[in-house]
């Protein structure tokens, strides 16, 4: 089963994984001025972070050893397994702050959401790979898509986790934008979508979460509730200025006024330290990640790969913008990590498998199927 | 399995086109989002970029921490037990105070403290950031905190904190059960940081406080204020208000405690009071309290070293953690193995002439003149040894552990608290294993009138107490009834949990046993006939329990010379009113003497304060006329009653 090419080693991602390694030490750096305040606290998350991103780069090398195609038979299994692991963390997980998002096991927790993003994307692809005509799908043969998409997204918007599930909405659309639609199925989900936000604000959306989002539109009349947040991040990121006030230095993150700081506004405590040119360093490194994953979509070998890069490219890819555009206040703030550079042991080490499939389809660009 | 998948198809150039095009398009939304991120970094950093800097630098804002209320602990019938009253602490911002000489001289003024002891204070809080702020001192009275907010113009940087603290409404009543707060340690703060929890929080440290500290520590609030450059609070800017903890109802009956707690005063012991048909414990006692209020805002250790050597052991929650040989109480026990044995019927009598020899050793009764012609119930009644001698000897100590546990003696109750105490049940395996000697068959007699090495703690005893009223059901010992949140909303109620019903043992024989029991309280020379009440029929049964051979006491002429610690154990454990059955009372007296003069009244005390709200149907006038078994005995005695 293992048949190893030689070929393979020659045509190793060496600049994928570069980039990767690249912005992680620059997430860890980060990570340790953010933890500082709190020496023991600190330590542990520095090097828990230190420890998920090692086994990352294990976890690359075992997908790596396999062929991506075996995953158009796997979809459902490991669909599966991600129901089960969210269904788990409904019944049994830990809870956070009046939310079930954890699952403990003995020297880890797991947040299942985070690998189910990831199984979506393997599922889509697979579906669409395997379907696919050539005429354009019609809203018929959408449905099973929907369905799939539909289930984890209403698993974990019962944690309740919003801001995740919203991501798996973004996934759907990405890949399913991407494939050839039949202009009735575009119209008919367009029109769907319209009946369904409408009630979802009204009967779904809890009121803190409502406010958020008014408070998005209008920050400034609320500076300290809900407006908090957003007004101390643009307050860290600005102050910044073009150099930053230098590593460890900075005073909103090192004060305590930002909340959240070594996960979800771990790019701000960045964007005050090293100010506007070391912003725009760490965009150009991340970014690069995303362009070069884009990429790879392209030149796959064959159908299969380009879906599946495409699927987890747009998965570093919406977390990262959302991520982003809440800490410079242009999104409400929805709970999201910045991919490979927020703390976060699930998050990290599913951002890393995903990694590991777009180098496993890059390597194996020139094989014969 | 992959040549399966061998299907897996090379791309025609039509469709690469319009992938390609696809492609592009997602890059561009890509490059899109890249320059609009781009644009807003420039926007906040670069053009209101002196901005953003200045307001970081005025950005003074302090997030106060305010701590919520706990729950309250109520009682049964929703009295208030256990609340909260406000405590005021001097505390001290680092940051908005830098040269903070002046500021400490004035305060060691008004607080009428050594200067030393506020710079120990600050030092303690030098690790922590300097816009934390630290508590110089706690619980400050009315007279001091009108002195410091007179003079706050001079004190930049000082605050005054409003800490929700424990009000115990009635001193220190459940003080073992209640348990008691603490600050919050290293490790449990490791442990609990995620919850929320911080340095100088105080968190359940014992007891239902400790068991139920989630229900009950409620959810922080914050204020936010804005701070000059001086240190001064200019305005408040905004409150959330903390959430006030559950409530606990608890199953305890004020009055009862309070009663039990009464009879205990001065001495060493526990008082359980529970309801037979559900396991729900009316009051648990134990004797001497905990000083709850000293445990406020830290121990001395002048008082804790006292608690520690206090030879009444205050520390030691009884009820469930004292063990102790429960004496004439097992006879119990051991009734019920003869009947259901078959070893004896209610008609079987023994003589008793003082004492018996077994063996090559002689074994007395308690009473040395002997009680004559015994059957159960009279031996029951006057707690004749001889008469278990000879039931005992018929046994084995095997079939009398085997009954034993079958009553829930040997293991844990179950009831949800801290550390409880299984007891011991003896058997010759026990005692191979570990004292890795065979069984002598002389201990069966000790063990039969519960000598020896049986051990038992009261809750277990009132659980068997209520299992002989109830016909043998035995429920798990239960102390929350249910939980209430602060707007009075009932969040979980707690229904009795019957952990096992006996069902291998007649009714006769249960018949048979209350009858006895009963006896022991309306009988002439019964030995409990100080826990009868007017109007009430009880039933129960004494015990003294010896701590030392009976010879080390013979030295002392009378009971008072007798040193406290060889002083014998009192037990009474009775239930009312016979005829529908209500509560279960189980006394002990740690080193208090005679059970039928020491525990009986106590427990005659509380079902006297019970029985004046049963409604009058169910207080049946108790029986005097007992059945005429006693006809034989010589003059009554003062009760007395012991083991050999």
């Amino acid at each position: 089963m293992l048949r190893f090419d030689r070929r393979l080693l020659q045509n190793f991602d060496w600049v994928m994984v570069a980039a990767v390694l690249l912005v992680g030490l620059l997430g860890l750096l980060n990570l340790y001025s953010a933890s500082s305040l709190d020496r023991e606290l600190g330590s542990a998350v520095f090097v828990k972070q230190l420890s998920y991103f090692l086994l990352g780069f294990m976890v690359i090398l075992v997908i790596t050893l396999v062929d991506y195609k075996v995953l158009i038979k796997w979809n459902y299994p490991i669909y599966g397994l991600a129901l089960f692991l969210l269904l788990a963390v409904l019944l049994v997980g830990g809870e956070v702050a009046g939310t079930q998002r954890w699952l403990n096991f003995v020297f880890f927790r797991l947040q299942p959401s985070e690998p189910a993003k990831l199984a979506l994307v393997i599922t889509l692809a697979s579906y669409y790979y395997r379907k696919d005509t050539g005429k354009g799908f019609t809203i018929k043969e959408l449905l099973l898509p929907i369905a799939l998409a539909a289930v984890p997204f209403g698993l974990i918007i019962m944690q309740p986790d919003l801001g995740t599930g919203m991501m798996l909405g973004f996934i759907f659309l990405s890949m399913t934008l991407f494939v050839k639609l039949k202009w009735s199925a575009i119209l008919s989900m367009a029109g769907a979508a319209a009946a369904v936000i409408p009630l979802g604000w009204k009967f779904y959306l809890k009121p803190y979460q409502q406010e958020r989002i008014l408070t998005f539109l209008s920050p400034d009349s609320n500076p300290l509730g809900s407006g908090y947040h957003i007004t101390q991040s643009k307050i860290a990121v600005g102050s910044g200025t073009t150099f930053g006030k230098g590593y460890m230095e900075g005073t909103q993150a090192h004060l305590d006024f930002l909340p959240e700081r070594h996960t979800d506004f771990a790019f701000s405590v960045w964007a005050e330290e090293w100010g506007f040119i070391g912003s725009l360093f760490f965009l150009a490194c991340y970014f690069f990640i995303i362009l070069w994953g884009m990429n790879i979509a392209l030149t796959a070998r064959d159908k299969f790969g380009v879906l599946l890069a495409f699927g987890v490219v747009s998965l570093i890819f919406w977390q990262a913008t959302i991520n982003l555009g809440m800490v410079l206040g242009l999104l409400p703030v929805v709970g999201m990590p910045l991919p490979l550079f927020s703390y976060g042991g699930s998050s990290l080490l599913t951002t890393m498998a995903g990694i590991g499939i777009l180098i496993n389809i890059r390597m194996r660009r020139f094989m014969t199927p | 399995m992959l040549r399966h998948l061998g299907n897996i198809t090379k791309m025609d150039p039509v469709e690469l086109k319009m992938l390609k095009r696809r492609t592009d398009i997602a890059t561009l939304v890509v490059l899109a989002v890249v320059a609009l991120l781009v644009v807003r970094l420039w926007q906040l950093q670069i053009q209101h970029g002196a901005e953003y800097l200045k307001r970081s630098e005025n950005n003074r804002i302090r997030v106060q921490q305010l701590a919520a209320p706990r729950g309250n602990l109520l009682d049964r019938h929703g009295e208030l037990m256990v609340t909260n009253r406000p405590r005021f602490n001097v505390v001290w911002i680092r940051e908005d105070a830098p040269h903070p000489d002046e500021v400490i001289k004035r305060l060691s003024r008004l607080l009428e403290l050594e200067i030393t002891e506020l710079l120990d204070r600050i030092r303690a809080g030098a690790q922590q950031p300097h816009f934390i702020p630290t508590r110089l001192k706690e619980d400050i009275d009315w007279s001091t905190l009108v002195r410091i907010e007179n003079n706050s113009y001079n004190l930049p940087g000082v605050r005054i904190e409003v800490q929700p603290t424990r009000d115990y409404l009635y001193g220190n009543m459940a003080s073992h059960l209640v348990g008691y707060l603490g600050e919050i340690n290293r490790p449990e703060l490791s442990e609990l940081r995620r919850q929320g929890y911080r340095p100088g929080d105080m968190i359940g440290k014992m007891g239902l406080e400790k068991l139920y500290e989630p229900y009950l520590r409620g959810e922080k609030g914050r204020s936010y204020v804005e701070v000059d450059v001086r240190g001064f609070a200019q305005k408040q800017l905004q409150v959330e208000e903390p959430l006030p903890g559950n409530d606990l109802q608890l199953t305890l009956d004020l009055e009862l405690q309070r009663l039990a707690e009464e009879a205990l005063t001065d001495r060493a012991g526990a008082v359980v009071v529970m309801e037979v048909d559900s396991g729900r414990l009316l009051a648990m006692a134990s004797a001497p309290p905990l000083p709850l209020e000293s445990f406020t805002g830290g121990i001395s250790s002048r008082i804790w070293r006292g608690l520690l050597e206090d030879r009444r052991a205050p520390l030691l929650n009884k009820p469930i953690q004292g063990q102790y040989p429960p004496g004439s109480v097992y006879k119990i026990v051991s009734a019920l193995a003869a009947l259901e044995e078959g070893v004896i019927t209610p008609e079987t009598t023994h003589f008793c002439g003082g004492s018996i020899v077994y063996r090559g050793r002689r074994y007395h009764c308690w009473q040395r003149r002997g009680h004559g012609q015994v059957d159960l119930e009279k031996a029951l009644a006057e707690s004749c040894d001889v008469f278990f001698y000879q039931v005992g000897k018929e046994l084995g100590v095997d079939t009398l552990a085997h009954y034993a546990r079958l009553l829930g003696l040997g293991q844990p109750t179950g009831v949800k608290l801290e550390h409880e105490k299984g007891g011991l049940v003896p058997t010759a395996e026990w005692k191979r294993q570990k004292h890795g000697e065979p069984w002598q068959l002389g201990e069966t007699l000790s063990t039969v009138i519960g000598q020896g090495f049986n051990l038992a703690t009261p809750l277990q005893i009132a659980r068997l107490t209520a299992a002989v009223a109830n016909g043998g059901r035995l429920y798990r010992p239960q102390l929350v009834s249910a939980i209430y949140d602060p707007e009075g909303q009932l969040l979980e109620k707690f229904e009795s949990e019957l952990t096992q019903h006996i069902t291998a043992i007649r009714n006769s024989s249960w018949e048979t046993l209350r009858r006895g029991l009963e006896e022991v309280v309306a009988g002439e020379r019964g030995t409990g006939r100080a826990a009868r009440v007017e109007d009430l029929r009880v039933a129960g049964k004494t015990g003294t329990s010896q701590v030392v051979r009976l010879s080390l006491l013979e030295e002392f002429a009378t009971d008072e010379d007798i040193p406290y610690r060889y002083r014998n154990h009192a037990w009474f454990t009775a239930f009312a009113p016979v005829d529908d059955p209500r509560i279960a009372v189980t006394v002990l007296v740690e080193h208090g003497g005679g059970g039928g003069s020491t525990a009986a009244p106590v427990a005659g005390t509380i079902f006297e304060a019970y029985s004046r709200r049963l409604p009058a149907s169910t207080a049946t006038q108790a029986t005097e006329t007992s059945p005429a078994t006693n006809d034989a005995s010589p003059p009554p005695e003062p009760a007395e009653d012991g083991g050999p």
